[in-house]
């Protein structure tokens, strides 16, 4: 699979992945305004947000509509089309592609789903693996008091179509723990770099630019200041 | 009512058979003739067809009128639509005893996917929660028949003649360029799913009695 293998394109593909209120949103919009200013050739992509379907999907979503598995489709139909569009496209030309979320956040949510952990790996196995992949820890209570500030958890990120509990926010702790645990066990799997999304934004903003810096000069671009 | 059967290769009450075969191999109105006959004998009977759930058909068809899929996009998109009928209508259906026949299966992918350079055991392995059917007709037509009743009937459609795939600009040379290929991945998935292969030339009647007797001696063990 594709997703083993290093890639041999001249660009460089950076990803971030977490729970939601991990912080990891911020810290990539903090990255991309650096490297704008710095090596400039930088491309941004999110999760769900391919015109094909991230329409579908958050309509369906809505609904509340969803499988485990086609809700798990869905999200790989979206990865395909922006890996074959955007990514790609902006590796082969040199691009720094910043991505939030990766097949990673498939794998922790699907398979927290009860949708099998092989299965998943294998729908994606046609993506790019990551010159570098980075996941912002952080406790699902400072989550939820995270995301909690201005909304109320949703269906599926409460993992509410599991019927773990009536509460939402009950139900969204036992979700993201789930969801949390899967990410755990991937740190090994895909050497994804773990930060510590407790810590101060600024602080962990140093730690990321020093990484990536690190990465692109591996690869033979120089940051300038 | 009974949960599960042993006498189905799914393990549900009732009975799941599949008609494959490309465009203008006569599939439709065969499944269309199967189900008169099964109705009249008294069973419940179902069609599911391809790309027809509520949540895909729609996007499926604005995203081929762009033109801009590639390979493994065009595959999970056919997925969705196939899983959301499989959980909404097919399962069901065949909970509940009824006779399910479903106008293409898994195996269309597998042909049309590989052809467009999917791997044969990556696009398996998305579609493999699929029941297995009961029985899988395909109805098999060489291309120099085909190109007639299409040129006669619907005329080429972009992706029927693999035109997504660039074999040829001309649509005549296209379309018998791809579907040589999809009757070569046919061929190959015949022995692999045991598929009963029935000459789609033959007359209509010659055809429906082929499907019907080997269907009849199933019946019996549908549980309703």
């Amino acid at each position: 699979m594709r997703l083993n293998k290093s890639h041999d394109l001249p660009g460089t593909l950076i990803v971030v992945e977490g729970i939601d209120g991990s912080g990891k949103s911020t810290q990539l919009a903090l990255l991309r305004e650096w490297l704008c200013h710095t090596i400039k050739d930088v491309i941004f992509t999110e999760w769900n947000s391919s015109k094909l379907i991230s329409q579908t999907t958050k309509k369906a979503k809505k609904k509340n509509q969803l499988s485990p598995r086609t809700f798990s489709i869905l999200h790989a139909i979206d990865f395909a089309d922006r890996l074959e569009q955007v990514i790609v496209p902006s590796l082969k030309a040199g691009f720094t592609v910043l991505a939030d979320r990766y097949t990673y956040t498939a794998f922790a949510r699907d398979v927290a789903r009860g949708v099998d952990h092989n299965w998943v790996r294998n729908m994606y196995g046609f993506a790019i693996k990551p010159d570098l992949a980075l996941y912002f820890k952080v406790p699902v209570d400072i989550s939820l008091d995270r995301i909690c500030l201005n909304r109320a958890p949703k269906f599926y990120e409460a993992g509410m179509d599991l019927n773990l509990s009536q509460d939402p926010y009950e139900s969204y702790k036992l979700f993201q723990g789930r969801v949390i645990n899967e990410y755990d066990k991937m740190i090994d799997e895909y050497d994804l770099i773990k930060i510590n999304a407790t810590d101060s934004i600024h602080n962990q903003q140093m730690l990321f630019r020093d990484i990536v810096t690190k990465t692109l000069n591996a690869k033979g671009i120089e940051i300038k200041e | 009512m009974n949960d599960t059967n042993k006498n189905t290769k799914h393990g549900y009450p009732g009975l799941l058979i599949v008609v494959e075969g490309t465009d203008g191999s006569g599939r439709t109105m065969q499944i269309e003739k199967l189900r008169e006959w099964l109705s009249f004998k008294g069973y419940g009977v179902m069609v599911s067809e391809w790309k027809t759930s509520k949540l895909m058909s729609n996007v499926i068809d604005q995203a081929k009128e762009k033109n801009l899929l590639n390979a493994s996009t065009f595959s999970l998109l056919y997925a969705a639509d196939f899983t959301d009928r499989l959980e909404k209508v097919i399962i069901p259906a065949l909970r509940a005893g009824i006779i399910v026949i479903t106008d293409r299966y898994t195996y269309t992918a597998y042909s049309r996917d590989v052809v467009r350079g999917v791997s044969p055991e990556w696009v398996r392995r998305v579609y493999d929660f699929a029941p297995v059917p009961d029985l899988v007709f395909y109805l098999k037509m060489p291309v120099e028949a085909l190109l007639k009743r299409i040129i006669a009937t619907s005329g080429f459609d972009y992706y029927e003649s693999g035109r997504d795939i660039g074999l040829s600009t001309d649509f005549y040379e296209s379309f018998k360029l791809y579907q040589r290929r999809i009757i070569n991945e046919y061929a190959k998935m015949s022995n692999e799913f045991g598929f009963i292969t029935i000459n789609g030339n033959h007359s209509i009647n010659t055809v429906q009695d082929k499907i019907r007797q080997n269907i009849e001696p199933l019946l019996e063990k549908i549980i309703d």
